[in-house]
């Protein structure tokens, strides 16, 4: 085990980021990450607003067009090895907002986030429940800590 | 003070922030200009959040837009199912039983006491006081809780349908008594929270005279709920709505319109909406929670107003064939963005954002297509 690994298992990082949902999902997962009920700081997970610092990063919402350039250099600005957790329907499948009647796709929406940037684990729900976010947390995790 | 007026003649440099930025939560982009360290104008632009709801809604059954209007907002999404399903039955003019009724506004109160509290921790988060932002987010949990409980979900509950409210919402004795339960939890928790936060000299040292939003200028800029209230206008939509008849409680103003009246205007509120929870348990009356027997027939333009926790909110549209059809929604936060950007002038860099925040901004909500008429 690298130095790096040994630290980082001591302090994981936790980004959010979020591109045009509801906000019902980004409170449940500020809301599991902080408050005291679902405490993620626990498992020794933080909540960080830097990229450079962050380990994981947590996306909510269908990445709407204006949204898409932002996600994609924070993607870039995150240092390798580097986790994404796709939260909720929206970051799942586009959501209620992906397609306008029936199958016509809407041009606001640049699609689900594993067309942007390549997604690790994916939690579904709408919105989703503060205990799935922490299981989807806790999974990625031996990926982020096996490598190096 | 009588108003601010921004000077866009000398400003010497301009801070950008966003579209995402670690000081705010939401994607929104925020320039301002500062001389010193003093803000002189602010500048928000929304728009990165639009998804088009009202486009995604005309030409969907009524019932199915309904359900959609949920998806607007995460933190009022009961305000706008409900509003959207009053909108529905006024056109239609289908009577809502009274026993759906006390359970939509008791679903209201709710959201209301749990919006609250979320501007609460997130006010003492960005006043960098964390022990105070969990302490409400402890207490939040309890209402969420209650929400889940009778909504079925802890965001988006679907409570409301067309002619009532759905079967699963209804209240059986075990739900009245942990309703009752947990409201005698807030109460106390935030009896405590109240007393302890007023009396830290600290926290009142550094929000009292900040984000300032003078009284005329929040009139002119048509500013709605608890951020006009905090400005000493006693404006509550809730005393002229016929859902609110059977309930007794007071209007809170408080009179400067700087962070702490706005903090305390939310704080005393979630009392009222705790004596209303009350009001709606002993009173609530006995009989069938969905009226079916209704026809779904043209309409004209029909129009809603409702207070929600964040203002006024104004949903319309007309049924043609089943079908919404010019569907138009104006969110209470629209009209706030006004008394974010003045609210911050004046003041240094480091309280801008918390002189947004006392606005009770919610971006998602405010991200409508939008047309502006000069007159």
């Amino acid at each position: 085990m690298g130095i790096k690994s040994f630290a980082r298992k001591r302090a994981i990082h936790l980004m959010l980021v979020y591109t045009g949902g509801c906000n019902g999902c980004d409170i449940e997962i500020v809301n599991s990450v902080l408050s005291p009920r679902f405490d993620a700081e626990q498992y020794k997970v933080f909540l960080t607003w830097n990229p450079r610092e962050a380990d994981v990063l947590v996306v909510t919402g269908p990445v709407t067009a204006l949204n898409k350039k932002p996600l994609e250099a924070i993607y870039e600005a995150i240092p390798d090895p580097k986790i994404v957790i796709a939260a909720g329907g929206c970051a799942l499948m586009g959501g209620v907002y992906n397609n306008i009647h029936g199958d016509i796709p809407s041009e606001e929406i640049e699609g689900p986030v594993d067309k942007v940037i390549p997604v690790d684990a994916k939690v579904p729900g709408c919105a989703v429940r503060p205990q799935d976010v922490l299981s989807g947390l806790v999974s990625v995790l031996p990926k982020l800590l096996e490598q190096d | 003070m009588d108003e601010k007026i921004p000077n866009s003649n000398v400003i010497e440099t301009e801070i950008p922030l966003g579209t995402v930025h670690p000081a705010a939560l939401e994607p929104y982009r925020l320039r301002l200009f500062v001389e010193d360290e003093i803000v002189r104008e602010a500048e928000i632009t929304i728009g990165v959040n639009h998804r088009g709801v009202e486009r995604i809604m005309e030409g969907l059954p009524v019932e199915k837009a309904n359900a959609l209007t949920e998806k607007i907002c995460g933190i009022c999404s009961n305000s706008h199912i409900w509003n959207s399903c009053r909108t529905g039955e006024l056109g239609l003019g289908i009577e809502v039983p009274e026993r759906a009724q006390f359970i939509r506004v008791l679903m209201s109160e709710l959201e209301r006491l749990h919006s609250h509290f979320l501007y609460l921790a997130h006010g003492c988060e960005v006043l960098s006081h964390e022990t105070f932002s969990m302490r409400v987010f402890y207490l939040r949990e309890t209402v969420m809780e209650l929400l889940s409980m009778v909504g079925g979900n802890r965001v988006q509950y679907g409570c409301s349908v067309l002619g009532g409210v759905r079967p699963r919402c209804d209240l059986d004795d075990n739900r009245i008594q942990r309703i009752i339960e947990g409201m005698d939890t807030i109460e106390a928790g935030l009896t405590d929270f109240v007393k302890r936060f007023t009396a830290d000299n600290i926290i009142m040292s550094r929000i009292t005279g900040i984000g300032v939003l003078p009284q005329k200028q929040a009139l002119k800029l048509a500013v709605t709920g608890p951020s006009l209230r905090a400005t000493g206008v006693p404006n509550d939509l809730r005393t002229r709505m016929s859902e609110y008849e059977p309930f007794d409680f007071n209007i809170i103003t408080q009179p400067d319109g700087d962070v702490k009246s706005n903090l305390i205007v939310r704080a005393l509120e979630s009392f009222e909406a705790i004596k209303i929870v009350r009001q709606v348990i002993d009173q609530l009356p006995e009989g069938k929670v969905v009226n079916h027997d209704w026809e779904m027939v043209d309409t004209d333009i029909t129009d809603s107003y409702i207070e929600v926790p964040r203002g006024t909110l104004y949903h319309s549209y007309a049924i043609e064939n089943g079908k919404v059809r010019h569907c138009i929604i104006r969110t209470p936060s629209m009209a706030n963005i006004g008394a974010m950007q003045y609210a911050c002038i004046g003041d240094q860099v480091t309280d801008a954002q918390l002189a947004i925040v006392q606005c009770d901004p919610c971006f998602t909500c405010t991200d409508r297509a939008i047309e502006i008429i000069r007159r």
